[in-house]
C-alpha cells in the first residue's frame, strides 16, 4: 500500500478544526440544503405510505397468501445487513488496533446506527397491526401466553433491540469525546459573541450548551480515557458477536420453514457475507460522498480507498464462493425442488432480479484487483453502489422466487411489485438519508480522536509543532488573588510526555492531601503508572452484564417453555435449549453492553456538567491540543507552593510546564 | 475561565436522566396498571339499567332459579335474556302499581323488548357455548360471581384470556358435581383434588392439551 494515511502536517488544533468546523459553521450550507430537501421529500413520501399502510395494511405491497414475504421483509434484510456490515467494519478495525480507522469508522458506525433505525421499523409495519408490536416480546400480558422462544420470529425481535441498543452505544461512546471538543470550541465562539454582543450570543450559548450536555461532562481526564478505551473496544467485541447472532436469527427464519430453496447450510454464511458485503458498500459510498462534499482529502487518504477497495474485492470473491457453491451443490445432489427454484430463478418471471443479483455482487468488484483502480473515489463508490444494489436484488430473489411456488400446485400464485412496495422502501432511504444529513450538520463526520492520535503517531510533526508553538518562558507560578478558597493547582503541557514525567514528579507529594488528574484531547496510557489508575479494568463489568443477562434470558425461555407453560408443537422436546442459545446471545450482548455504559458513567462520575477543573484558564484547550495537570486540594494540609515548586524545578525538556495557575474553588 | 454549566445544572441534569429511566420503567407499569384497572376491564361497575332489576331479590331472597330466566344456557350457545312475558308471570299479579316497574308493563303494552345494558362480553373471534360449559359442570358463579349477592348486577371478571385459559389448563380445580353448578357459593371442597380428576373423566373433559388449542376458542 502506497502514500501516507494522514497528512505529515497535520496538527491536532487543525484535526479538531477541519472536523468541527463541517458541525460549527456549515460549509456547502447550500448543497446541504438541497440535499435535505430531497431527502425531506422522500421521508414524507414515507409518512404518506405509512398513513396508507395503517389504513389499508400490508395488501397494498401486493403481498399475497403466496408471496407473504416481498420487498417488506426483503428491505428488512438488506437494512439489517448494511447496518451489520457496517457495524463488523468498524469494530473489527477498532479491535485489530488499525491506527487509520478514524476516517472511516465514525461513518460506518453512523451507517450502522440509521440502518438499524430503518430496518427495526419494517417488522413492525409488516404487521398486519403494527400497533401490538410488543405482543412479540415476552412482558407480562394478560393472555398468559409467552412468545414462542423457540422461533426466529422471537429471535429476530431481541436481535433488532440489542442491535439497537449496541448500535447507539458503539456509536455514542465513539463520538463523546469529539462532542467535548465540539462544546470547547462552540464555547469559545460562544464567549467571542458575547464580547462582542453579537445579536446571535444566546444562540451561540445555548448551541454549546447542548454540545455539553450531549458531551456529559466530558474532561478528558486520563481516568476518563482509560475507562473509554476500554468501553469502546468492548462494546464493539460485542458488535461482532451479535451480528452473527443477528444474521443467524434473519437465515434461520428462511431455514426454519418449509420452503424449497431455504435449506443450504450454506444459507446463514451467504446471508453473512452478503450482509458484510452491503456494508462496506454503502460505507465506501457514503465515506466517498463525505469526502468529496466537505473536502475531507485530508483526512480520507487514498490510502483508506485503497484498504475499503481491497475489503470489496475479498468480500465479492466470497460472495461468489457462496453464489458458486449453492449451485454447485444443488445441482450435483439437491433434491429436484430445490434444483427446480434454481432453475426458477435464472429463467423464471423474476429472472432479472436474480441475474442483477448474480452480476452485480460478483462482476463489479472483480475491477479492483487494479491498484489504480482502487485508489480512484468514483470507482469505489460506484462498486459500492452496485454492491448495495445486487445485495436487495439477492434478498428480493432468495425470498420471492421461492414463495411464488412451493410443493403444493394450489398456493402457487404469481407476484410482481407493486407500486407502494417501492415507495416504502424509497420512503426508507429518505429517513436514513434524512438522519444522515442531520448527523453530518450537527456531528463530526470524522472520528476526531482516532485521526488525532493517528497524527501523534504517524507524524510527530503534530507534537513538534505544538512545542515549538509554545513558549516555556511563563513556566513560573502565576500570582493569584489569594482570597478565593483554593481547588487546587494546574498546570499546562504541550505533550503527553511532558504531563507524564511531571505527573511523576508531583505523585509522591502528600498523596492523601492531593488528588491528581491529567486532561488531554487524547487517550493518555502513559499517565496511568504515575497517577496509579493501572490495572483498572471495565471487562468484569462488561463481563457480569453480559453473564447476568445471557443466563437469565436463557433461564427465562427454559422456565416459559419447559415449566411455566409445556405447549408441545412441532415435534420439539420439552427442553429445546438450542433454540434459545440465539435469543440468549443477542440478549447477553444487549446487557453487558448497558453494564458497560453504566461502568463508563459510574467509574468516571460522569455526568458531571460543571466542574472545577473548568476553571483552568485555557482549560477549553485540553480537547484540542493541550495537556493539563491537575492537582487537587483534598485537606486544609494541602500544599500549593510546594507543587509549584517541584513543577517548576522539572527540566526544561522533561516536563517543564508551559503555565502554572492556583484555580479557585 | 467561565464555566459553561452553572453548579445547579448537574442536579437538573441528574434528575432529567432519572426521571427519563423512571419513565421507561414506570410508563409500561403505568400502562398495565391501566389496561387491568376496572376502569378499562368494567369489573365491579353496575351500569344504569332500563330499571333497576336485583338479582340478589328475585334470585337471592326469593329464590327463583337462574334458569327460569336464562332459559337456554343449559342447551344452546347462549344462556338467553328473558322476554318481558317472563317478568310479567309474575307481575301482572304482583307489584302491579309500582312506578318501578312501569317500564316492564310498557314493554308488553306495547310488546318493545326492554333493552338491558349488556355486561359480560366476549371479542368476536372468541367462540363460546354456555351450554357445553353448564352441563360439564362449570357453575354459573366461575365467570359471574356470586350473582345472588348482587343488588345491581355487575361484571364480576375480566374476560381476558388469562381468565379463560385458567381453567382450560386445568379444568379439573374448577369443575363440580352436577347439583353444585348452580351454586352460587360454591368453592372448591376439601377433596376437590381426588374428586376434580373424577369428574373430568366423568364429563369427557378431554384435559388441558386439547383444551388449550387455539382452535377451540378461536374457530
Amino acid at each position: 500500500m502506497s502514500g501516507p494515511l494522514i497528512r505529515p502536517d497535520a496538527t491536532l488544533q487543525g484535526i479538531g478544526g477541519a472536523v468541527a468546523a463541517i458541525p460549527l459553521t456549515h460549509p456547502g450550507n447550500r448543497r446541504w440544503w438541497i440535499a435535505f430537501a430531497g431527502a425531506g421529500a422522500l421521508l414524507g413520501l414515507f409518512v404518506l405510505t405509512l398513513g396508507y399502510l395503517l389504513y389499508a395494511g400490508p395488501g397494498i405491497w401486493a403481498n399475497n397468501n403466496a408471496v407473504v414475504w416481498a420487498l417488506d421483509i426483503a428491505s428488512y434484510d438488506w437494512w439489517i445487513g448494511v447496518a451489520s456490515g457496517s457495524l463488523l467494519v468498524s469494530a473489527i478495525l477498532l479491535l485489530l488496533g488499525a491506527e487509520w480507522r478514524g476516517a472511516v469508522n465514525r461513518v460506518a458506525e453512523t451507517l450502522a446506527l440509521l440502518a438499524t433505525v430503518a430496518a427495526g421499523l419494517y417488522p413492525i409495519i409488516h404487521l398486519g397491526r403494527p400497533w401490538f408490536f410488543f405482543w412479540n416480546l415476552p412482558y407480562p400480558n394478560t393472555y398468559n401466553l409467552w412468545p414462542q422462544f423457540r422461533s426466529p420470529l422471537l429471535w429476530d425481535a431481541i436481535d433488532i433491540v440489542s442491535f439497537l441498543v449496541i448500535c447507539v452505544s458503539l456509536w455514542f461512546i465513539g463520538l463523546l469525546p469529539d462532542l467535548a471538543t465540539l462544546r470547547d470550541r462552540a464555547h469559545l465562539e460562544a464567549m467571542r459573541q458575547l464580547d462582542v454582543k453579537a445579536p446571535t450570543r444566546k444562540l451561540a450559548l445555548l448551541r454549546a450548551q447542548v454540545y455539553g450536555i450531549l458531551a456529559s461532562g466530558w474532561r478528558g481526564s486520563a481516568a476518563h480515557w482509560q475507562i473509554w478505551v476500554q468501553a469502546y473496544r468492548t462494546v464493539a467485541l460485542l458488535g461482532v458477536l451479535l451480528v452473527v447472532s443477528v444474521q443467524t436469527g434473519a437465515s434461520v427464519m428462511l431455514a426454519g420453514s418449509l420452503m424449497p430453496g431455504w435449506h443450504s447450510t450454506l444459507l446463514p454464511v451467504s446471508f453473512l457475507v452478503n450482509a458484510v458485503y452491503s456494508g462496506v458498500g454503502v460505507t465506501a459510498v457514503i465515506v466517498m460522498l463525505i469526502r468529496i462534499v466537505y473536502g475531507l482529502d485530508a483526512l480520507v487518504t487514498t490510502r483508506h480507498l485503497d484498504v475499503l477497495g481491497r475489503l470489496l474485492l475479498c468480500l465479492g470473491c466470497a460472495s461468489a464462493y457462496c453464489y458458486a457453491a449453492e449451485y454447485f451443490d444443488t445441482f450435483l445432489n439437491g433434491d429436484a425442488e430445490a434444483r427446480g427454484v434454481l432453475v426458477r430463478r435464472m429463467t423464471g418471471t423474476h429472472a432479472l432480479v436474480s441475474w442483477t443479483a448474480v452480476l452485480c455482487l460478483v462482476l463489479p468488484a472483480q475491477i479492483l484487483w487494479s491498484a489504480r483502480i482502487r485508489t480512484a473515489p468514483l470507482a469505489i463508490a460506484a462498486v459500492g453502489l452496485l454492491v448495495a444494489v445486487g445485495a436487495y436484488a439477492d434478498h428480493v430473489m432468495v425470498l420471492v422466487v421461492t414463495l411464488t411456488q412451493d410443493f403444493l400446485p394450489s398456493s402457487k400464485l404469481p407476484y410482481t411489485t407493486d407500486v407502494w412496495g417501492i415507495a416504502t422502501f424509497a420512503g426508507s432511504v429518505g429517513l436514513f438519508l434524512t438522519l444522515l444529513l442531520l448527523f453530518l450538520r450537527y456531528l463530526p463526520a470524522v472520528s476526531i480522536v482516532e485521526s488525532r492520535r493517528l497524527a501523534l503517531t504517524a507524524s510527530p510533526a503534530a507534537q513538534d509543532d505544538a512545542r515549538a508553538v509554545a513558549s516555556r518562558a511563563a513556566a513560573r507560578p502565576e500570582e493569584d488573588p489569594g482570597s478565593a478558597p483554593l481547588w487546587g493547582v494546574s498546570a499546562t503541557f504541550a505533550s503527553q510526555g511532558d504531563l507524564a514525567a511531571a505527573l511523576q514528579a508531583v505523585s509522591g507529594l502528600s498523596p492523601d492531601h492531593v488528588h491528581l488528574d491529567g486532561h488531554g484531547p487524547v487517550p493518555m496510557p502513559r499517565t496511568l503508572r504515575p497517577l496509579g489508575l493501572e490495572g483498572r479494568s471495565i471487562l468484569p463489568y462488561a463481563l457480569a452484564g453480559a453473564l447476568l443477562g445471557g443466563i437469565g434470558f436463557f433461564v427465562l425461555c427454559i422456565y416459559a417453555t419447559a415449566y411455566d407453560y409445556v405447549f408441545l408443537i412441532g415435534g420439539r422436546p420439552r427442553l429445546s435449549w438450542p433454540s434459545f442459545v440465539v435469543p440468549s446471545v443477542s440478549f447477553a450482548m444487549m446487557a453487558g453492553c448497558v453494564a458497560i455504559h453504566l461502568a463508563l458513567l459510574v467509574l468516571n462520575r460522569l455526568p458531571r456538567l460543571n466542574h472545577p477543573a473548568f476553571n483552568i484558564p485555557g482549560f477549553l484547550r485540553a480537547s484540542e491540543d493541550r495537556f493539563f495537570l491537575s492537582a487537587e486540594a483534598r485537606s486544609d494540609r494541602f500544599d500549593a507552593g510546594r507543587i509549584e515548586r517541584r513543577l517548576a524545578a522539572l527540566p526544561v525538556e522533561a516536563g517543564r510546564p508551559l503555565e502554572v495557575r492556583r484555580i479557585p474553588r | 475561565m467561565a464555566q459553561l454549566f452553572t453548579p445547579g445544572a448537574d442536579a437538573l441534569y441528574r434528575l432529567a436522566l432519572m426521571t427519563g429511566v423512571a419513565c421507561l420503567v414506570g410508563l409500561p407499569v403505568l400502562a398495565a396498571g391501566i389496561v387491568r384497572s376496572n376502569y378499562v376491564t368494567g369489573v365491579g361497575i353496575a351500569p344504569a339499567q332500563p330499571l333497576p332489576f336485583s338479582h340478589k331479590h328475585h334470585s337471592g331472597e326469593l329464590g327463583i332459579q337462574c334458569r327460569y330466566c336464562h332459559t337456554t344456557v343449559d342447551r344452546e350457545a347462549t344462556a338467553g335474556i328473558p322476554p318481558t312475558h317472563t317478568c310479567m308471570t309474575c307481575h301482572s299479579q304482583i307489584w302491579t302499581g309500582s312506578d318501578m316497574l312501569k317500564p316492564v308493563r310498557d314493554s308488553y303494552a306495547q310488546d318493545k323488548p326492554l333493552e338491558w345494558v349488556r355486561l359480560n362480553k366476549l371479542p368476536q373471534y372468541v367462540y363460546y357455548n354456555h351450554s357445553v360449559h353448564v352441563t360439564k359442570g362449570i357453575g354459573c358463579s366461575t365467570c359471574h360471581g356470586d350473582v345472588t349477592s348482587m343488588q345491581m348486577t355487575y361484571r364480576a371478571n375480566a374476560f381476558e384470556m388469562q381468565f379463560c385459559l385458567d381453567c382450560h389448563r386445568a379444568p379439573e380445580k374448577y369443575v363440580r358435581t352436577p347439583d353444585q353448578v348452580w351454586n352460587m357459593t360454591w368453592a372448591p371442597p376439601a377433596d376437590q383434588a381426588t374428586l376434580g380428576p373424577k369428574l373430568v373423566a366423568q364429563y369427557h373433559i378431554r384435559g388441558g392439551e386439547r383444551l388449550t388449542e387455539c382452535g377451540i376458542c378461536h374457530r
